[in-house]
C-alpha cells in the first residue's frame, strides 16, 4: 500500500518558529504585573524545620508573597511529598519560597529568611541505606515498600541446578542528570477560583490532576498550558514547582514566574537513578540458558517520583530479552538523602541492560562463542517466552509481562542483529591503528523495551467553518516531534496533505484528555486515537458529499480541498461547501490501546567500534551502528534524530557523566555544565541508523515505540567494545579516563 | 545575581585607586568569563567591578627586537591566531586554542586567563568553607579529589586552571604589573604563589595591582615548543593534565629547555630536573618515556587521582616525542 505522507520525512511542524527564535518557552511568558519567585533550599541533607521566620524578607519593598511549610495547604503533590514539608530530605529540598518585583530582589529577600533546622541522621549511599541500623533517609524507612519487587517465571533454583556453568558479576551505574538545556519553569496566575499555569511539562492533564489534589480545588478550575520544551527526556515529571508558584500567585494576587537556575535544575531537577545490579546466569556448555537472576539496588533519592516504574523496567532485560524458562528479578528501591531520581529516557532499562549485556559477553567468551552468535542463538523470538500465560484470556496483555506463553505482535530482534553486524563488518576484527598505544575493538548489545500502547487517549478532529481540518489532542510534544508524526497519521487517514492539518496540543482547557508523553507511547496511544477519529471524519465527510453530489460514496475521493468524484472528475464539493451545507463537523474518539493476544515491544541491536588510548585512558567511539525495530517508521528523519539524540546522550552516561554527591555533607559537587561532563559535538561518533523491515500488525500504520529505545544499548555495546580492544571488563560507569587508566595500570598483561 | 557597581576605568591610576579604595569587595574585570560566574554563584562578594577594557595600550600584540609584548586585554582568540605567536611560540597559540569554546576565547583575555581562580568544586561551592576561603580544612584531601593536585602541595589541593600560564611558564615570560605606584616586571615563575606561602591567593598581585602586559623573550634561532592538553571530554574542558615544552637547539643538541605542567598542582608547575635531563642531550638520544617518568617524580596522589601520575608521565612523553618528531 502506498502512502502519501506516512514514511516521509515531513519537516517538523515547530521548525520555522524554532529556527527563527519565535518559539515560546515557559520563560518567555510575560504577564502584566508578573512577579518573580525564588525558592529557599535546604543546606542540610536531612533535617526537621523548627521554624521559618519570613518577617525581614517580607518587609522589603516589592516582596509580595511567601509560602512556608507552616502556612502551605496540607495537600500532597505526590504520595510521599507534601507541597512543602517540615522535614527536608536532601541538600536542595524546598523549604520556602517568595515572590517579588524582580529576581534580584527575590534573591535578596530570600537571604533574609531565618530558618531553624534540627539536623537528622542522613544516608547518601543506597547500599549503606539498606544496612541494618542505617540512618533513616526519611522518618518512615529506607526500603520502599519494606520489601523488594520480585518478579519470576519458572524456578531459578531448578534452572541453576540444570546449568553446566554459572556466571555472576556486579555492575554499577551512576546518577545521570537530565541536563535539559531549559531549566524547569512555571508561571501561575490565580484569579478568584481559577488557576492558570504555563509550564514545561510532559502532560498537561497529569499536572492538572496533581495540582487539583494538592491544592484541593476542582480540576475544572485549573488550566495547564504546555509550552515548548527545551527538553526534558522524561525528567520534567514533577509538579511541586507549579504548586509553589500557584500559591505565591494566590497570595500576591498577581501572576508569578519561577525559573530554576542551572544549579537548581541539576539538584532539584530529576535524574536517572543510580544502580548496582548483580546478575547471575546459568548455561549449558552448548550455550543454552537455564536460569537468569538479576538483583538491582536502585537509589531513588529523597522522593519516590517515578521510582516504582523505573525499578520495574530495570528488570525487563533479565526477564525477557533471552529465551529462558527460569528467570527472576529482585528490585530494591531505596530512599537516600540525595536529589530525587525521575523518569529519564528508558527509565531503568539502560541500567539493567548494561549489567545483563556485559555479563553475556563474558559468558560467550568463556564458552568460546562469538558474542553475536551467542545472542542469535538465545534471543527471544516472536513466539515469546516459554511458560504458561497467566493473564486471563481476553484481558489486555501488559507490555512488560513476566509470564511466558504470549507471543509478540512483531519481533525484529534477529533482523537488527544481522543488519547491524553487516554494517559494522562484525566478521572482521577491527583494523588496528599504526600507533601501538591506540587499541581498537568492536562490541555488540541488544535490547528489548516495553512502551507502545500507553494510557487512555482521546483525539478530536474538526472540519471547521473555514473548511480547515483541525486536530485537537491533549498530548504534549516534548521536543521529540509527536506533533508532526500525529499530524501525519491524521493526514494519511483522512487523505489530505500533511500541511493541511491544523493542530492544537497540550492545553488542558481546550484539548481532550491525553496521557503523559512518556514511556515511548505517544505515537501509539494518541496516534491510534487520531487514526480512528480521522477515519470516522473521512467517513462522515464522504457521506455528506455523496448526498450533496448524489453520488455513490465508493466513487468519492478526499483531496486537499474537498471531495472529488473519480467517475466524474468535474463533480466535486469543497470542504467549505460541506461545512456551509451541514455546519462544522467535530468528532472525538477515545482509545485504550493494547492487545489481548500479543505483547507489543520494541527491539534493537547496537554495535560500537572504539579506540582506547592506553596512555591517556581516552575512549573514542569511532563508529556506531544502531539497528532498531520500532515497527514502521512514520517519519524517517525524525526517527533518525531520535536515535542520534539517544545515542549521544548515553555516550555521556557511558563515558563521562555522573552526579557526584559529597557523602559528608550531601552537597552535589558538580551541579554545572562545566563540572558535569556531558559530551559535546566533538565527542560524537560516526553514527549509522538502521531500521528493521517490520510492520507491526497492531500499532498505528504498523508503528511501535521509538523514543526511549535508542538509549538502552549504548553502554553495554561500548563496554563490550572496550573489552574487545584491551581485554579489560569495566563494571562501573562512567568509563572515564581515570578509571580506564587505573585499570590499565593495574592490569599486568594487557591484550596485545 | 547580587547587584554590583560597575566602574569603567579610563586610566591606570583611576583603576588602581578605585580598587585600592574598595578592597576587599572590589574586583577587576575584562572579559568577565570567570569573575561573573564567581559572583553569580555567590562565591565572592564584589560590590564593585572595575572594568579595564577602556585602558590604553593594553590591547596590542607588538613585536620588539628582543621580545614579543602581548597586552593583558588581548583576547585568547587573537593570541591563538596571531601570526607572530603562531610562527615563534606555537606552545602559546596551542594553549590559547585549547581554552574552552570560541565564545569564551572571543571575550576572555590574557590577563583574565592568568588571574582566574581555581576550579576546585569545594572552593567553588558556597557550602564548603575551605582553606582557600579562610577555613580550616581542605575537603579534597580525603575524597572527591579526582581532579585535584598530585604535585606542589601539602595542604590545599586545587589545581590552577590556566592553560596560557603553563605555556608562558615554559617560555619564561615576564609579567608586567601596573598600579598607581608604577609598573614592575616579574618573571612568570615568581608571579604565582604556592599555598604554603599564602593559601588565599594564587598570585603576587596586591590590592590596586593588575597585569598590563606580558613580555615573551625572543626565541633562539632554532627553537621548538608544544602544548599538549588532556581533557575528559573533547569540547570545553579544563585540563586533567597539560604539558608545555619549549626548547632551543643547536646542531641537534638541546641547548635550553623548559617544561611546565598544568592541571596537576595549585600553580602552574615547573619541573627543573626535567629541564636538566633534556639540556645537552642530542635529539636522537632522547628517551621520551624516561623523561615522562622523571616529570612525575615526587608526585603524591590523593585517594582518587592516582591516575594523574601515569597520565602526566605519558603526556610529557607524548609532548617530547611529538616535539622532535
Amino acid at each position: 500500500m502506498a502512502f502519501h505522507t506516512i514514511g516521509k520525512s515531513e519537516l517538523r511542524r515547530d521548525l520555522p518558529e524554532k529556527l527563527t527564535g519565535q518559539a515560546k518557552y515557559t520563560s518567555d511568558v510575560q504577564l502584566p504585573g508578573m512577579l518573580f519567585g525564588k525558592i529557599l533550599r535546604s543546606p542540610l541533607p536531612h533535617a526537621l524545620i523548627r521554624s521559618v521566620d519570613t518577617t525581614s524578607g517580607l518587609k522589603l519593598q516589592g516582596v509580595h508573597s511567601v509560602v512556608t511549610p507552616f502556612d502551605a495547604p496540607p495537600g500532597q503533590i505526590a504520595p510521599d511529598m507534601p507541597i512543602l514539608d517540615t522535614e527536608v530530605r536532601y541538600v536542595g529540598d524546598e523549604i520556602a519560597a517568595l515572590a517579588a518585583e524582580d529576581e534580584d530582589l527575590a534573591e535578596t529577600a530570600l537571604r533574609l529568611i531565618q530558618v531553624q533546622l534540627e539536623p537528622l541522621p542522613f544516608v547518601i549511599d543506597a547500599a549503606d541505606a539498606l544496612k541494618n541500623g542505617a540512618p533513616k533517609a526519611r522518618l518512615d524507612g529506607n526500603l520502599v515498600g519494606g520489601k523488594p519487587l520480585t518478579l519470576a517465571r519458572g524456578s531459578i533454583e531448578e534452572g541453576f541446578a540444570q546449568a553446566d556453568q554459572i556466571f555472576e558479576d556486579t555492575f554499577s551505574t551512576p546518577a545521570q542528570a537530565g541536563a535539559a538545556l531549559e531549566p524547569r519553569a512555571a508561571v501561575a496566575l490565580w484569579v478568584g477560583e481559577e488557576l492558570t499555569v504555563w509550564k514545561s511539562t510532559r502532560g498537561v492533564h497529569a499536572d492538572q490532576l496533581a495540582l487539583s489534589l494538592a491544592l484541593d480545588i476542582p480540576r475544572k478550575n485549573i488550566r495547564i498550558i504546555g509550552q515548548n520544551m527545551g527538553a526534558g527526556y522524561g525528567t520534567k515529571d514533577e509538579t511541586r514547582l507549579a504548586a509553589i508558584t500557584a500559591l505565591l500567585s494566590r497570595r500576591a494576587g498577581r501572576p508569578v514566574k519561577i525559573e530554576l537556575t542551572r544549579q537548581e535544575e541539576f539538584v532539584a531537577g530529576r535524574h536517572r537513578h543510580g544502580t548496582s545490579t548483580k546478575v547471575r546466569i546459568g548455561v549449558k556448555n552448548d550455550g543454552t540458558l537455564t536460569a537468569i537472576h538479576a538483583t538491582t539496588i536502585m537509589d531513588t533519592g529523597a522522593y519516590l517520583s517515578s521510582g516504582p516504574g523505573v525499578i520495574r523496567r530495570a528488570g525487563q532485560g533479565a526477564l525477557y530479552l533471552y529465551k529462558c524458562a527460569n528467570v527472576q528479578y529482585d528490585g530494591y528501591l531505596v530512599y537516600t538523602n540525595t536529589p530525587s531520581g525521575g523518569s529519564y529516557r528508558a527509565l531503568g532499562a539502560p541500567q539493567g541492560h548494561f549489567a545483563l549485556e556485559s555479563l553475556v559477553d563474558t559468558i560467550a567468551e568463556s564458552l568460546g562463542m562469538d558474542p553475536l552468535a551467542f545472542r542469535l542463538k538465545n534471543h527471544v523470538h516472536k513466539e515469546g517466552q516459554p511458560g504458561e500465560r497467566v493473564t486471563p484470556k481476553g484481558n489486555i496483555v501488559d507490555t512488560q509481562p513476566v509470564e511466558g506463553g504470549i507471543p509478540f505482535s512483531s519481533n525484529g530482534l534477529k533482523d537488527c542483529l544481522e543488519m547491524g553486524a553487516k554494517a559494522i563488518d562484525w566478521d572482521y576484527p577491527s583494523k588496528q591503528s599504526e600507533f601501538s598505544e591506540l587499541r581498537r575493538g568492536k562490541g555488540v548489545s541488544m535490547f528489548i523495551y516495553r512502551g507502545g500502547t500507553g494510557g487512555r487517549s482521546i483525539a478530536r478532529m474538526r472540519l471547521g467553518s473555514d473548511g480547515d481540518i483541525h486536530l485537537i489532542t491533549g498530548l504534549m510534544d516534548v521536543g521529540e516531534g509527536s506533533l508532526t508524526v500525529i499530524s501525519q497519521i491524521a493526514a494519511e487517514e483522512l487523505g489530505v496533505s500533511y500541511q493541511k492539518i491544523r493542530t492544537t496540543f497540550g492545553d488542558s482547557a481546550i484539548t481532550p484528555e491525553a496521557p503523559i508523553t512518556a514511556g515511548s507511547t505517544a505515537t501509539f496511544s494518541t496516534g491510534t486515537a487520531t487514526k480512528k477519529v480521522a477515519s470516522k471524519l473521512k467517513e462522515r465527510i464522504v457521506k455528506v458529499a455523496s448526498e450533496l453530489l448524489e453520488a455513490n460514496p465508493c466513487d468519492l475521493l478526499v483531496t486537499n480541498d474537498g471531495i472529488e468524484n473519480h467517475q466524474h472528475p468535474d463533480q466535486g464539493v469543497t470542504f467549505a461547501e460541506i461545512v456551509g451545507s451541514v455546519g462544522e463537523i467535530e468528532l472525538e474518539v477515545a482509545v485504550s490501546p493494547g492487545s489481548p493476544d500479543h505483547i507489543i515491544n520494541s527491539f534493537g541491536a547496537h554495535f560500537a567500534e572504539v579506540e582506547v588510548d592506553i596512555t591517556s585512558g581516552r575512549v573514542t567511539v569511532l563508529r556506531y551502528v544502531a539497528a532498531h525495530d520500532s515497527g514502521r517508521i512514520l517519519n524517517p528523519k525524525l526517527a533518525i534524530n531520535q536515535i542520534e539524540g539517544g545515542v549521544s546522550q548515553m555516550l555521556g552516561f557511558t563515558l563521562s557523566e555522573q552526579m557526584l554527591i559529597d557523602n559528608r555533607s550531601g552537597v552535589t559537587l558538580n551541579a554545572s555544565f562545566m563540572e558535569y561532563k556531558s559530551p559535546t559535538i566533538h565527542d560524537y561518533p560516526d553514527l549509522q541508523v538502521l531500521f528493521a523491515n517490520v510492520i507491526d500488525p497492531i500499532g498505528p500504520f504498523g508503528a511501535k515505540a521509538l523514543g526511549e529505545p535508542p538509549s538502552i544499548g549504548v553502554a553495554p555495546a561500548i563496554a563490550n567494545a572496550i573489552y574487545n580492544a584491551i581485554g579489560i571488563r569495566y563494571r562501573d560507569l562512567p568509563m572515564s579516563p581515570d578509571r580506564i587508566l587505573t585499570a590499565i595500570t593495574d592490569q599486568k598483561d594487557l591484550k596485545k | 545575581m547580587k547587584p554590583f557597581k560597575f566602574e569603567h576605568a579610563k586610566t591606570i591610576n583611576q583603576a588602581s585607586e578605585t580598587h585600592l579604595r574598595e578592597t576587599p569587595n572590589a574586583s577587576f574585570i575584562s572579559g568577565g568569563t570567570d569573575i561573573l560566574g564567581e559572583i553569580k554563584e555567590g562565591n565572592i562578594e564584589a560590590n564593585t567591578l572595575i572594568s579595564l577594557v577602556g585602558l590604553p595600550n593594553m590591547s596590542e600584540v607588538s613585536t620588539l627586537s628582543e621580545t614579543l609584548e602581548v597586552g593583558a586585554l588581548v583576547t585568547l582568540s587573537r593570541i591563538a591566531s596571531d601570526k607572530s605567536v603562531l610562527d615563534y611560540y606555537p606552545v602559546l597559540s596551542q594553549a590559547a586554542m585549547s581554552v574552552a569554546i570560541p565564545q569564551i576565547r572571543n571575550v576572555g583575555t590574557l590577563g583574565g586567563n592568568l588571574c582566574q581562580r581555581p576550579r576546585c568544586w569545594y572552593y567553588r561551592n558556597t557550602s564548603f568553607h575551605c582553606l582557600k576561603k579562610g577555613g580550616n580544612e581542605c575537603f579534597a584531601y580525603a575524597q572527591g579529589n579526582k581532579y585535584h593536585a598530585i604535585l606542589g602541595s601539602d595542604e590545599c589541593y586545587v589545581v590552577h586552571p590556566s592553560d596560557i600560564a603553563v605555556a608562558l611558564l615554559a617560555l619564561d615570560a615576564i609579567v608586567c604589573i601596573s598600579s598607581s605606584a608604577g609598573t614592575k616586571d616579574i618573571p612568570i615563575g615568581e608571579f604565582y604563589v604556592p599555598p604554603e606561602t599564602n593559601v588565599l591567593v594564587e598570585t603576587v598581585l596586591k590590592p590596586g595591582e593588575f597585569i598590563s602586559k606580558v613580555k615573551i623573550p625572543k626565541p633562539a634561532a632554532v627553537s621548538k615548543s608544544i602544548y599538549v592538553k588532556i581533557k575528559e571530554r573533547q569540547g570545553y574542558d579544563f585540563a586533567l593534565t597539560s604539558v608545555a615544552v619549549s626548547v632551543s637547539l643547536e646542531d641537534g643538541t638541546i641547548e635550553k629547555a623548559r617544561v611546565a605542567l598544568g592541571g596537576v598542582a595549585p600553580i602552574p608547575y615547573l619541573v627543573p630536573h626535567v629541564d636538566s635531563a633534556l639540556i645537552g642531550k642530542s635529539v636522537s638520544d632522547l628517551d621520551a618515556h624516561t623523561i615522562g617518568q622523571l616529570a612525575v617524580q615526587g608526585a603524591k596522589p590523593l585517594s582518587e587521582n592516582q591516575y594523574k601520575i601515569q597520565l602526566t608521565a605519558s603526556t610529557v612523553a607524548r609532548a617530547v616525542a611529538e616535539l622532535f618528531e
